[in-house]
């Protein structure tokens, strides 16, 4: 009987040591080797890390990945939170509201990548053809300066509704007094948002915050899908850099350096999440 | 005063929704106005906004056999990771809740690191292992694989629903003579199937929606559905029709749920990330 909770939690412990630790455990040690698809792998130490920290190119990498994450999180959250203060207000119509706007996050990435190609397309587009009467020729996904925004921008459409959904449901569940209280002291609509609704809720935008951070870094779907990374490394990043450097230049164990540094980013991201968590 | 201020602030609300709505719904009729056009009709300028449906698409999407095998490969994979997951994570939620457990926050925070852990990080590990042990390319191990990400999200789903549970079911259960996996099938699982359904819904979605790993660990037999929709992409490829066809098929059963599990997706999407 003593042991009865170690059997229940034996099944999630094994399939999570074989599907976590052994990944990790496997990348650490390949990435000290010099291993290209069947070729020898040759133990070479810490030089994979070295070469790799010492390419301007993988930093290019990194800084796309940060810049992507920035601004794909920052117009996520603001979009998000401003849509739920103001729906929050609605009271007919609001079940309508909440599950069209819930439909981006059922839908898959390489889905919305089909989405706004055919939007977007340069020769066929419906976007191009407007923007062609004001005078303006664009492309989206091909140059260099649009590229980066676009991807940006397809993101924000794909995963705004999750900020949405979770602050909504936070908004929903602040007792009222406070805020009869501050309405009878003459406090305006913005006041009472600004200063009782949001401190409120911070815990709960943290959590997003820590959320789409993490999932933004970790971007593939809608960069594969669409610019594959270019035009040359404009919207490369991370996640889609390892499977190139793997799939195409069978480089594995330089891939599992890549993936390795960046898996303790996150680590480091998530810790940092739940020391802060507790404070809150 | 205060009324027209109330009325202002509601036309407002009811102002932005609306443009939410548009933007939300413009993309997804456009591209299923796409994918019923007939291909001569697809790139006329300006674009024909009334035309003569045709469900050609579909139908040559239906003909296409690799197209059409990915699909029912996601609902074999899709269905096995869900059965897998929930049956696991009811016997971890339940020593959770009712044992004292030694590591137990360690374990927690184990859940979150896997659960947060980058895709591609499990694709080479998973590649060389499985082409050893033969499950590279077949519905379980796309499953076990998967379990990374949705096991530790029902764990805390599960437990947070069994928290609910008044404690004193449990110690009647006990005093009647029941084991510990009589309570659970008796007891516990008759009053925690919304939260079974709501969790069971939100890893389907995770599962169906899946391209990373898919990419790296199937190639033929198992391909999953969005690896049946990425074949049509192609930077000269003008095959329209695939593209938008196969986009609409796969996002249906998906919007099908967001309309009719509406409550269950908010409450899980909320519930899970409060606990995680």
């Amino acid at each position: 009987m003593r042991h009865t909770p170690y059997y229940f939690l034996l099944p999630s412990v094994l399939i999570l040591a074989f599907t976590s630790l052994y990944p990790i455990c496997y990348s650490v040690y390949y990435s000290l080797f010099n291993w290209r698809w069947g070729d020898e792998k040759d133990f070479i130490g810490l030089r994979n890390y070295i070469v790799l920290l010492s390419d301007k190119e993988f930093w290019i990498i990194v800084k796309n990945t940060f810049v992507f994450a920035f601004f794909a999180c920052f117009f996520e959250i603001l979009i998000g939170v401003l849509l739920a203060i103001y729906i929050d207000r609605i009271k007919i119509g609001s079940t309508i509201i909440r599950t069209v706007l819930l439909i981006p996050l059922m839908i898959s990435g390489i889905s919305v990548t089909m989405l706004f190609k055919v939007m977007l397309d340069n020769m066929f587009g419906i976007i191009p053809y407007l923007l062609s009467f004001i005078g303006l020729k664009s492309d989206f996904f091909g140059s260099y300066t649009a590229a980066m925004p676009t991807i940006i921008a397809l993101d924000v459409w794909w995963q705004t509704s999750f900020v949405f959904i979770i602050i909504l449901a936070g908004l929903k569940s602040i007792p009222n007094e406070p805020i009869e209280a501050a309405k009878i002291d003459g406090a305006s609509e913005w006041e009472i948002t600004r200063y009782i609704r949001l401190p409120m809720i911070r815990s709960l935008l943290f959590l997003v915050l820590i959320f789409r951070s993490i999932d933004t870094l970790k971007v593939f779907d809608i960069v594969w899908g669409t610019t594959a990374g270019g035009p040359g490394l404009a919207t490369e990043a991370l996640q889609t850099y390892a499977y190139r450097v793997a799939y195409s230049f069978l480089e594995m164990s330089k891939s599992m350096t890549v993936m390795v540094l960046f898996s303790i980013v996150v680590i480091f991201l998530t810790i940092l999440y739940s020391r802060l968590n507790k404070d809150l | 005063m205060t009324k027209i201020h109330k009325y202002k602030y509601l036309i407002t609300a009811y102002l932005v929704s609306f443009f939410a709505v548009c933007f939300t719904l413009l993309p997804i009729i456009w591209l299923f106005m796409l994918s019923i056009k007939s291909k001569g009709e697809t790139f006329t300028k300006p674009p024909k906004l009334v035309f003569d449906p045709t469900i050609n698409n579909y139908i040559n999407l239906w003909g296409n056999d690799l197209f059409k095998d990915t699909f029912f490969n996601s609902i074999f994979i899709t269905l096995i990771s869900i059965v897998l997951s929930i049956t696991i994570a009811l016997f971890a939620a339940y020593a959770l809740k009712r044992y004292q457990i030694r590591f137990k926050t360690a374990f927690m925070q184990w859940l979150l690191l896997a659960y947060m852990l980058p895709e591609f990080l499990f694709v080479l590990p998973m590649f060389t292992i499985y082409q050893t042990i033969g499950l590279y390319d077949t519905y379980l191990g796309m499953a076990i694989i998967y379990q990374v990400h949705v096991l530790p999200f029902s764990i805390w789903m599960l437990r947070s629903f069994l928290e609910e549970i008044p404690k004193e079911i449990d110690d009647a259960a006990v005093i009647d003579g029941c084991g510990p996996l009589q309570a659970i099938y008796r007891i516990y699982l008759p009053l925690i199937i919304p939260g079974i359904v709501a969790t069971a819904i939100l890893n389907g979605i995770w599962v169906w929606n899946e391209l990373a790993i898919a990419l790296g660990l199937t190639f033929f037999d198992a391909q999953p559905i969005t690896v049946g929709v990425a074949s049509f992409r192609g930077y000269a490829s003008i095959d329209w029709g695939g593209m938008t066809g196969s986009a609409i098929i796969s996002m249906i059963p998906m919007v099908l749920f967001a309309a009719f599990a509406q409550k269950h997706i908010v409450k899980g999407l909320t519930l899970g990330s409060v606990k995680g």
